[in-house]
């Protein structure tokens, strides 16, 4: 399924937000209940991250890859997350474009579950996956922030 | 007296069953018992790289812990059963844990047997499996594509059988004056029976016999089958099957988990019982339907269909069920001309193996999908040719003259009397003011639709000959045991398996209409393959009109031995022996009689018996069918859509069936309101969803809609009683009849209410977005 997610930074620059999006300490500290985001390669991480939604319960250990990146104007995040309800695997093009108000982050992201979560939570893995980017962003946005003294 | 065949008697089995003293299989608790969880595979097509099961065996009550490879060897492939001649079917081997390979979400991957169903579905989580997933496919149409992934090397374009029924040549479409070619769909669907799938095994190392409790609607075909699966012999093997929620062809199928359990429990020395979890039941019980067919209808402009010609691409699943590659080639292929008199017919099925569930009998098995199909395509015929889709009906209907009739495809209908079964719903709709009601709603921008259906249904499996003849791999005779004890009252074995349908109530009013003893007098045993010595169950609509004649037959040679005996006692011709209402005497000397009570004493007593004559009041029939029965009728269906949002409310919904001689009203309402209430689900609601790959979405009833008893007005039934040759007791099948029909009557109905806004065709389900959106394609003028 796809899951589309738009989010505008505010008064921030596409570099300033590229910055903090790259960060890997300051995505550990953007990911809800993330505990660890460790750098296992060459733009490979690895995550473990906890959800408590619903059927959507548990701890995900996630592969976290970055391509075809184009700074400060695109890459695509590969992520590989498994966890008791099954397995999550998106391919997200993660788009950032000036807007009038500051920089507006576009994730289009194709994703397939297995498992509990393909078939009994498909209908919830839409929802959540928008309160986590929400908060991702969110948070996100703080860092940038403060990163550029607002 | 009056006969009890033919009267409202309140079912028997009830009483039991509503006041909680049922005897469900999930009841059943044995010292010593564990309890079985079934690791599946999360994708849809995955190459097993390795299994870690060492966490699992560690987790405290977990006592065994079986892969794929621990097995093999040890328990032999579950089989399909019906292999038709002619097909060229290619069996791959279902073997009851995946060994290196799982083919579909669902797939049984590693079995964890523990001392709690607690801690086996606990630990059943600590087993780790490494998968490598591989390409695939989940639409039968796309698994037949050049480049299409390839399931199993030795099955080239997925295609595992293709059958061809009939010839209908280019030319016979061609030079017709009306073609009209569509494509009918008949979605996937899962049974989901109230008690889902379970089994319970028992095996005792002294003497060697394995018990298997099993939710079966055929414990001798389990017997026999899992005989084969698991090298061990049918005299050591006692099937039996509990009090059962339900089956509706679900339950026919044997199954890799029974075959698991039962080897479990021979290996463990300790009963085993493994009951499936809902999500389980819609990852892998039998699915039904997935058909996709193509259909080319040819005829003239005055309303005669001269020829059909249909490819058929039936989804059978990552592997053959039990019954699947019957379904769409014989009860499918055979029936494409219902219940018209069509010269020509030709239907090229083709089974192809996706990376889904099986594919099985589901409630009419083949019928209900060519029903859809062609009562759909009737009345597109009838909107191109602007003509009543009641006439065209009419003219192409086989008249009751005709009978026996002989169908395009060559199969014999016993009897029917079509036109009458339509005159009956058509005056019990008021279908003419329906019509008129209906333009005067649409001038005021309401939209409702009347859907006819018609059909005619394979059913009453059958004559053994037949089912040789096309490949059922077993008979389908009916085997009857009448048991009088000394004390007159009776109890009745028979090969049957009754699971919610009311057997025992309408076998006992046969029974006391023919011997008189007081119903109370009459208990039957069904279900258990050590006191019924063989038979082949519940399907096909075959209980009454297969079973029910065994047990008519076996009563009557009951009543001609107690007429001997009564003879030799009374000292008197035998032929001068009336028997009635439980009473043999001497014609025209009523006070020389002997009861039936009487003479049950002294048959068991064996005090004085005629010269010859064994002891004992017992008597046994095996009944071969010479035909199958086919019943029939027209169900017609109103609805009202709201074109602003898409829904469809069921306004009225009028069925007349024909089921032959109806034994009790009652019983035989239920069967049709059942079946209406899952072919309009069909039509409207349900639906099994894969995503391309195979991936299930939906594994719980939240995703998936079952029919409630809120969706439905008030289901407006009558029969017409066309006796049935084939059989003493002039029975039909009735039991599949309300699916069959209504599936096509609602869509009918549907369909007929968005002509106006150009909408010609919707994939069923028939659900409100996907009818909005049609409207917005139609072109709506609100």
């Amino acid at each position: 399924m796809e899951i589309k997610h738009k989010y505008t930074f505010k008064d921030l620059s596409k570099q300033e937000v590229w910055d903090v999006i790259q960060d890997p300490e300051a995505l550990q500290a953007a990911l809800p209940n993330c505990e660890t985001f460790e750098e296992v390669g060459d733009e490979e991480y690895k995550a473990v991250m906890k959800i408590n939604m619903g059927a959507i319960q548990g701890e995900f250990t996630a592969d976290v890859q970055q391509v075809d990146k184009k700074e400060p104007d695109s890459y695509r995040l590969l992520v590989k997350a498994k966890g008791k309800p099954g397995e999550i695997e998106a391919d997200a093009n993660m788009i950032l474009d000036e807007a009038d108000e500051g920089t507006e982050l576009s994730c289009i992201a194709e994703v397939g579950s297995t498992g509990l979560m393909a078939t009994v939570g498909q209908r919830m893995v839409g929802g959540v996956a928008k309160v986590v980017l929400g908060q991702f962003f969110k948070d996100i946005e703080k860092q940038a922030k403060q990163a550029a003294g607002q | 007296m009056e006969k009890m065949v033919g009267q409202r008697i309140k079912r028997k089995e009830d009483p039991k069953l509503i006041t909680g003293n049922g005897v469900y299989l999930d009841d059943i608790k044995i010292p010593g018992l564990l309890h079985a969880s079934i690791l599946r595979s999360p994708h849809p097509h995955a190459k097993i790289v390795s299994i870690d099961k060492e966490k699992a065996l560690a987790h405290p009550g977990v006592v065994a812990v079986y892969t794929g490879k621990d097995l093999e060897g040890k328990i032999n492939p579950v089989p399909t059963s019906w292999k038709v001649p002619g097909m060229n079917l290619i069996e791959t081997k279902q073997y009851p844990l995946a060994i290196d390979t799982a083919r579909y979400v669902g797939d049984g991957v590693a079995m964890v047997i523990a001392e709690s169903k607690y801690t086996a579905r606990d630990a059943v989580e600590m087993i780790e499996v490494e998968y490598e997933v591989l390409p695939s496919v989940a639409n039968q149409k796309e698994a037949r594509k050049e480049g299409a992934h390839q399931i199993y090397e030795e099955v080239p374009d997925n295609v595992a059988f293709k059958y061809v029924a009939g010839e209908v040549t280019d030319e016979d479409l061609e030079n017709a004056e009306v073609l009209i070619k569509g494509t009918y769909n008949t979605q996937r669907v899962a049974p989901s029976p109230m008690e889902t799938r379970n089994s319970l095994a028992q095996y005792n190392p002294g003497s060697g016999d394995l018990k298997l409790y099993v939710g079966s609607q055929n414990p001798h075909i389990h017997r026999m089958v899992l005989s084969e699966v698991l090298n061990f012999p049918e005299h050591k093997f006692h099937v039996k099957v509990a009090d059962m929620g339900g089956g509706f062809g679900g339950k026919i199928g044997v199954y890799p988990d029974e075959a698991l359990v039962s080897y479990a429990a021979m290996d463990l020395k300790r009963p085993v019982k493994w009951v499936e979890t809902r999500n389980e039941h819609f990852q892998s019980a039998n699915a039904g339907r997935d058909m996709m067919v193509d259909l080319e209808l040819a005829g003239t402009k005055d309303g005669k269909i001269t020829a059909l010609r249909a490819v058929n691409h039936a989804n059978i699943g990552a592997y053959l069920a039990t019954f699947g590659p019957g379904n769409p080639t014989i009860d499918f292929g055979l029936m494409l001309s219902g219940p018209y008199k069509i010269e020509k017919a030709q239907c090229t099925t083709y089974g192809m193996y996706t990376n889904t569930m099986s594919v099985d009998s589901y409630r009419g098995a083949g019928k209900p999908e060519v029903t859809f199909m062609l009562e759909r395509a009737v009345e597109d015929f009838a909107r191109k040719i602007n003509m009543d889709p009641v006439e065209v009906r009419r003219i192409n209907f086989a008249s009751k003259e005709e009978f026996p009739f002989t169908n395009a495809q060559g199969l014999i209908y016993d009897s029917g009397d079509y036109v009458k079964a339509l005159d009956k719903a058509v005056e019990n709709a008021g279908y003419q003011e329906l019509r008129e009601k209906q333009k005067e709603l649409r001038a005021q921008g309401r939209y409702i639709g009347i859907g006819l259906s018609s059909y005619v249904e394979l059913s009453g499996f059958g004559p053994s000959a037949v089912a040789g003849g096309i490949g059922f791999q077993g008979g389908i005779w009916e085997n009857s045991t009448v048991r009088v004890h000394p004390g007159g009252t009776v109890t009745v074995y028979t090969g049957t398996s009754p699971h919610g349908q009311g057997h025992d109530t309408t076998f006992s009013q046969i029974v006391k209409d023919k011997l008189g003893i007081p119903y109370e007098d009459i208990n039957f045993v069904f279900n258990d393959t050590r006191a019924v010595s063989m038979g082949w169950g519940t399907y096909g609509s075959r209980s009454l009109a297969v079973g029910g004649n065994a047990v008519a037959l076996a009563t009557d040679k009951v009543v001609e031995k107690g007429r001997l005996l009564a003879a030799h006692l009374l000292e008197a011709d035998v032929e001068s022996i009336d028997f009635s209402e439980g009473i043999y005497s001497v014609r025209g000397e009523a006070g020389r009689r002997k009861t039936f009570k009487e003479i049950a004493k002294a048959a068991n007593f064996a005090w004085n018996m005629p010269e010859g004559m064994e002891p004992g009041l017992e008597e046994k029939t095996f009944f071969d069918p010479s035909n199958f029965t086919y019943p029939f009728g027209t169900h017609i269906a109103v609805v009202e859509v709201d074109v602003e949002t898409g829904g469809i409310k069921i306004l009225r919904y009028i069925a007349v069936d024909d089921s032959g001689k109806i034994v009790n009203p009652t019983v035989a309402e239920g069967q049709i309101l059942g079946g209406i209430a899952q072919g309009v689900g069909q039509a409207l609601w349900e639906g099994v969803q894969y995503d391309e790959k195979g991936q299930l979405q939906s594994g719980s009833f939240m995703d998936y809609t079952m029919p409630k008893a809120n969706f439905f007005p008030k289901i407006e039934m009558e029969f017409t009683e066309t006796l049935s040759p084939v059989n003493q007791l002039g029975t039909k099948g009735v039991a599949e009849s309300g699916t069959t029909g209504s599936i096509a009557a609602a869509a009918n109905a549907v369909m007929d209410a968005l002509a106006p806004l150009g909408v010609i065709s919707i994939e069923l389900p028939l659900k409100p977005e996907k009818v909005w959106k049609a409207i917005q394609k139609g072109g709506a003028k609100s």
